[in-house]
């Protein structure tokens, strides 16, 4: 039994306590840290949220399966679970390679996710950025999280940003200021453990 | 403009949504700021990275749940030799309760599934080739009026503990009835295991990912019955779907 809560947990403890009785809570925390990532990665590659969701599956089952791999001296669990994700979402892209994933309508910004001149392992080898940005927004509190999705994942400008969500513009830039100045320092620690990777 | 007043509406700038006079006013400064213009140059880092970023989307709920359950599930069944051995014999000596779960198809209404196909050279040929098979679901007569074409698939995938992963992926698959649900049992002869129970949504994709024990590869049938909650965890009697391998 965990004497902490699981959320005040590292990643790393968590990881270490996959082969004992708390499983399924460190199973649990760590899907709630990273599910998103996964599976927005996952859409990025795979270009489809069927596919996505078979990856969120095999990633975190694997997590578990495979936990015992997992050496902290070596890099990040981050950094691991980036490795996972890219090894099982590369299987998924082959598996699937042959068959056709229409877009859903009102998701239409899935459609450009995935450049369809890239190969397999090209398109898989570029998600490492997108892992790091979107680990970096994770990070983020909601409000700031929220200007910066709505200026580009709806492609709002700073003066509609500021109409959706009742906020004054100034604040509006404030935020987006201030949002950048984090993600600024968060991929840059993050870009340190880039090595990890190979 | 001073430095100190530009600053704060760069990242506005480098994100493009200022209003155009305001954007000239801090072209203006940048032409002559090298330090405003550095300062910009490192948020186009961040910019340029922002692009990549994958879309902002959250995983079904259903998701974690099909996953803490496979945890589960690969935790309470045996994976070593010796074990399995063991399971073997717990499950001999459950035969005598199964025996009054005999299946009777051609008395078989249509409210529930049942697939057959012969696993020993399923599990034979997955053994070699560790990845995925596919198995078609065909509906049995009484359910294939009314019905068009595919009605889904089943994939079977050998875990590293041995256990035995079946994913489900049915079409337009009707809701069980109100207080009833699905479940899916491994038979052979007058043994069953059971590998999980499932719901299905209807109208649309129903996936469901379950597990069976390393010992189902021993048996020859896997059916899918619709049981009624509230009572004794035994075998449905209503058939809807038959697969066979050719």
């Amino acid at each position: 039994m965990m004497s902490q809560r699981a959320d005040e947990l590292s990643d790393e403890q968590l990881m270490s306590r996959l082969g004992g009785p708390g499983v399924e809570t460190a199973i649990s925390a760590l899907y709630d840290r990273y599910s998103r990532t996964v599976f927005g990665v996952g859409l990025k590659i795979l270009g489809d949220r069927s596919s996505a969701e078979e990856l969120v599956q095999d990633v975190f089952l694997k997590v578990w399966r495979s936990a015992s791999t997992f050496d902290p001296s070596r890099g990040s669990f981050s950094t691991w679970l980036y490795r996972v994700t890219r090894s099982c979402a590369l299987d998924l892209y082959r598996k699937r390679a042959h068959k056709v994933h229409p877009v859903p309508e009102g998701e239409s910004y899935l459609a450009t996710a995935r450049d369809s001149s890239a190969g397999p392992q090209e398109v898989v080898d570029e998600s490492w950025l997108s892992w790091r940005v979107s680990r970096a927004l994770e990070v983020l509190d909601a409000p700031h999280r929220e200007v910066i999705e709505l200026a580009y994942f709806r492609g709002l400008s700073q003066r509609e940003v500021s109409e959706r969500t009742g906020l004054p513009l100034g604040t509006v830039k404030s935020r987006t200021a201030s949002a950048f100045k984090k993600l600024r320092g968060e991929l840059a620690i993050q870009d340190t453990s880039r090595e990890a990777l190979r | 403009m001073r430095c100190a007043e530009i600053h704060p509406n760069l990242a506005a700038f480098v994100v493009g949504g200022m209003e155009p006079e305001e954007a000239a006013e801090v072209q203006r400064h940048l032409a002559s700021c090298p330090d405003c213009r550095r300062e910009l140059e490192e948020l186009r880092k961040v910019n340029r990275a922002l692009e990549a970023a994958p879309p902002p989307a959250d995983p079904p709920s259903h998701l974690k749940d099909e996953i803490l359950s496979q945890v589960r599930a690969e935790q309470r069944y045996p994976s070593t030799e010796e074990e399995l051995s063991a399971a073997e014999e717990r499950a001999s000596s459950t035969s005598t309760r199964s025996k009054n779960l005999r299946i009777v198809l051609s008395s078989a209404a249509a409210a529930a599934i049942v697939v057959i196909f012969t696993l020993a050279v399923f599990f034979g040929f997955l053994r070699e080739e560790p990845p995925v098979a596919t198995i078609q679901l065909v509906p049995t007569p009484q359910e294939a009026a009314g019905l068009e074409g595919y009605w889904g698939v089943a994939e079977i995938r050998p875990q590293p503990s041995g256990n035995q992963q079946v994913e489900l992926k049915l079409n337009n698959f009707e809701e069980p009835r109100p207080n009833s649900y699905y479940e899916l049992w491994f038979v052979s002869g007058e043994r069953r295991i059971s590998a999980g129970s499932f719901t299905s949504v209807g109208e649309g994709e129903t996936r469901v990912l379950l597990n069976a024990p390393p010992e189902a590869r021993n048996y020859q049938t896997l059916l899918i019955t619709e049981e009624h909650i509230d009572d004794h965890p035994t075998f449905g009697e209503e058939v809807a779907l038959k697969g066979e391998v050719p």
